[in-house]
């Protein structure tokens, strides 16, 4: 019987579907491209799997520019797969989308009323890369259902919301908190399955703040 | 290989070596069977290998008769009321019309065919009496013949109800004469069809023993002179006088007929009748016209109540959709767009309503009924139908061969897992719920005007990265769609960098002059604005850094 070694206790923990508080969940990630952001993150990157949010104050503060780098990261992966843009505030311009190396070719933009429906389409197709989705309202029941459509469909969601939402509950995987400064942004983990709990600072890389 | 097969065999590889006279139509390769070769050149001098006569031909013939074709044809594809009364169908004109096929319900009250019709209305008041209708008999047929190509395609019509099969090649792929001629009825039984079905050499013999009821499988010709004999004459469906005439003398059976001396019959029955004989035994070649598919599906159905609900005609639309799949799986195509058509009952006081059309493109071919369903569900649903529905139109559009894809073996998301089958689907699904406007891809147009320099792209397939573009001035990640005037919001703006001074465009009358900068507003947003260059001299904000 493994279970009576001595390490057996460790191993059990070690277990994906098992994670304990602070302790370091082994869970599935995709790099963020941003190292204090990957090394203050539980798995060291996005989720690979599951619901995102991202809360900033408002629309164009830099807050798509924290997925640039995997979105032009997705622009290698074969075989090619849809990245979709669930009503987004306004048009993504492709010239600097693909400025900055990502496959314009792979974007399909969504537009809806109903954004929370065409998340759930998006997710549970597997058709996907990545769905990005901006919300404005929405309640923890619907967020749920995203968050078990994004598990049938094994695809990584992102949804941005407000701010003013931070005290609500939500059943993502991962909530970060945005707020744009100078060079870069400050970004604070509400809920994470064992990050860190500190501010993480991060920087663009072409000193390009956003504010 | 059995030894028949062989010689078969021998007699149609000696057809592929022989010569070409340019007398004759017929070409080395050209007739797939001797007896084909024969029609088409009866001088042709057929030399035999070993055996017997040249007109024996190895083919294998599945009739079918649909004994109560005048019947479906007109309840098909509606579904049936609960308590709907007997129904009888009368042959119209004349001035006495006689019942050509009734329904159990009639039969049970004492209708039979060849009934007046007024002996029948006398007996079953509440008879459901309809005039019969030819064409949809042979739309039907039509519908059963396609519906056969899946096992042969050679197909041929045997109006009015009757079909014919050659499947002498496809015996070994279906596992033999009884499981193919199972197959064959259980297509017959998913149509909604009562067929009997006969196997044997000749198509005549197969319709015979199909109109008798008899279910035998016959490969061989040795056996099919005594299958034949003892069924009665009629079945042949000869003129009436030569049957009577047959019948005077004695001559009720196929049996006794192929027993009078030839030269006699065919003196006193004209060698008409004594060719027929000799089709019949396989001694004569046996052509039948090939049954050619429609190019474009085409079907509708009248459900016998009025539809309200866009469930009740999904419901409705489901045999159509499947009858839409056979079709397109017979013929190895797929569809982009399916037209639909809801006929609406005639409003009295608003003329104009008379149908709703519904059109669906699909992103990627199609072809499977479920997909179809599914997505008609959707639009249906988003559907306003201003009168009930009492008639369900589909066509197809244009049919394109379907390249066949095997399934992945990875789910997309796993390991090498790509979305080639789901991203249409998922494309289908949001336009069909949200409008075809509102799911589109971008691509990229070589222009300095920064919002023609993008273009909004069909979403039909996924490329692999094209080339990187070429450096840029600074652009924003977010572009509005149309500039926004600023007005004195400018003076709350802090210029950050700028002028990029872009003025192009003259010649198709859409030119730009202006001057762009990049600001920051007091919120801390980087905006990306610009001057037009000509009088008023007006500020716009055109995109956001994100």
């Amino acid at each position: 019987m493994s279970l009576l070694k001595g390490n057996s206790l460790a191993q059990l923990l070690e277990h994906p579907a098992i994670w304990r508080g602070r302790s370091a969940a082994r869970i599935d990630t995709l790099s963020t491209g941003f190292r204090a952001l990957d090394e203050g993150l539980p798995g060291g990157g996005w989720p690979r799997i599951g619901l995102t949010e991202i809360l900033a104050p408002r629309h164009g503060v830099g807050e798509l520019r924290l997925l640039l780098p995997l979105l032009a990261r997705l622009a290698a992966v074969s075989p090619p797969r849809w990245v979709v843009w669930i009503a987004p505030p306004f048009e993504p311009y492709a010239p600097a989308l693909a400025a900055h190396g990502v496959c314009v070719e792979r974007q399909l933009v969504v537009r809806t009323e109903t954004p929370l429906w065409a998340m759930e389409q998006a997710l549970d197709s597997g058709a996907c890369e990545l769905a990005l989705a901006w919300v404005r309202r929405a309640q923890p029941r619907s967020l749920r259902r995203l968050q078990l459509a994004a598990g049938r469909g094994r695809t990584p969601g992102f949804l941005f919301r407000a701010l003013t939402t931070a005290c609500e509950a939500s059943p993502a995987e991962l909530r970060v908190l945005y707020e744009p400064d100078e060079a870069g942004a400050t970004l604070r983990l509400l809920k994470s399955r064992g990050g860190v709990r500190t501010p993480i600072g991060i920087r663009w890389e072409d000193g390009d703040g956003a504010a | 290989m059995a030894p028949r097969d062989r010689a078969a065999s021998d007699r149609r590889a000696f057809l592929t070596r022989g010569r070409a006279s340019p007398a004759s139509a017929v070409a080395p390769g050209m007739a797939p069977t001797p007896a084909m070769a024969m029609a088409m050149a009866p001088e042709l001098q057929l030399v035999q290998s070993e055996l017997g006569l040249a007109t024996e031909v190895a083919e294998a013939w599945i009739a079918l008769h649909l004994p109560a074709l005048v019947l479906e044809s007109l309840t098909h594809g509606s579904v049936p009321a609960a308590a709907a009364p007997p129904l009888a169908i009368f042959e119209p004109g004349g001035s006495m019309p006689r019942l050509v096929a009734v329904d159990a319900a009639a039969r049970a009250r004492g209708v039979v065919p060849g009934l007046t019709l007024a002996a029948a209305l006398a007996l079953a008041p509440a008879l459901d009496a309809r005039p019969r209708q030819p064409r949809r008999e042979r739309a039907l047929l039509a519908r059963l013949a396609e519906a056969c190509f899946a096992f042969t395609p050679r197909v041929s019509l045997e109006p009015p109800d009757g079909l014919l099969l050659e499947v002498r090649g496809s015996l070994g792929l279906f596992g033999g004469a009884a499981a193919l001629c199972e197959a064959v009825q259980a297509r017959c039984g998913a149509l909604g069809l009562g067929a009997r079905h006969a196997l044997a050499p000749t198509p005549l013999a197969a319709l015979a023993l199909a109109r008798a009821g008899r279910a035998v499988a016959i490969t061989g010709s040795e056996r099919l002179v005594g299958a034949l004999a003892a069924l009665p004459l009629a079945l042949l469906r000869w003129p009436p006088s030569t049957l009577a005439r047959l019948e005077s003398m004695g001559v009720r059976t196929c049996g006794e007929a192929l027993r009078l001396p030839r030269a006699g019959f065919a003196r006193r029955f004209g060698r008409g009748m004594l060719e027929d004989l000799d089709r019949l035994v396989g001694r004569r070649p046996d052509l039948r016209r090939p049954f050619v598919a429609r190019a474009a599906f085409r079907g509708r159905c009248e459900p016998s109540f009025e539809l309200e609900h866009h469930e009740a005609i999904l419901r409705h639309l489901e045999p159509l959709l499947a009858s839409l799949e056979s079709f397109l799986r017979s013929r190895q195509a797929a569809v982009c767009l399916l037209r639909l058509r809801l006929g609406h009952r005639p409003d009295p006081h608003d003329a104009s309503v008379r149908a709703t059309p519904l059109e669906l493109r699909l992103a990627a071919p199609e072809f499977s009924a479920a997909r179809f369903g599914a997505l008609l569900g959707e639009h249906l649903a988003r559907l306003v139908l201003p009168a009930p529905v009492i008639r369900i139109g589909l066509r197809s559009g244009e049919l394109q061969p379907l390249a066949a894809q095997s399934g992945a073996l990875w789910r997309p998301g796993e390991h090498g897992g790509g979305g080639a089958r789901e991203s249409p689907a998922l494309i289908e699904r949001l336009r069909a719920r949200l409008g075809a406007g509102a799911v589109y891809a971008l691509c990229l147009v070589p222009e300095h005007r920064p919002e023609r320099a993008w273009q909004v792209a069909e979403p039909s397939g996924l490329h692999e990265p094209g080339a990187p573009a070429g450096p840029r001035g600074r652009r924003p990640l977010w572009l509005l769609k149309t500039p926004q005037h600023l007005g004195q919001g400018i003076r709350s703006l802090r210029l950050l960098e700028g002028p990029e001074r872009i003025e192009t465009g003259w010649w198709d009358g859409q030119d730009v002059a202006r001057d762009y900068y990049v600001a920051r507003d007091c919120a801390g947003a980087k905006l990306w604005i610009f001057r037009e260059r000509l009088p008023p001299n007006e500020w716009f904000l055109h995109g956001v850094f994100g």
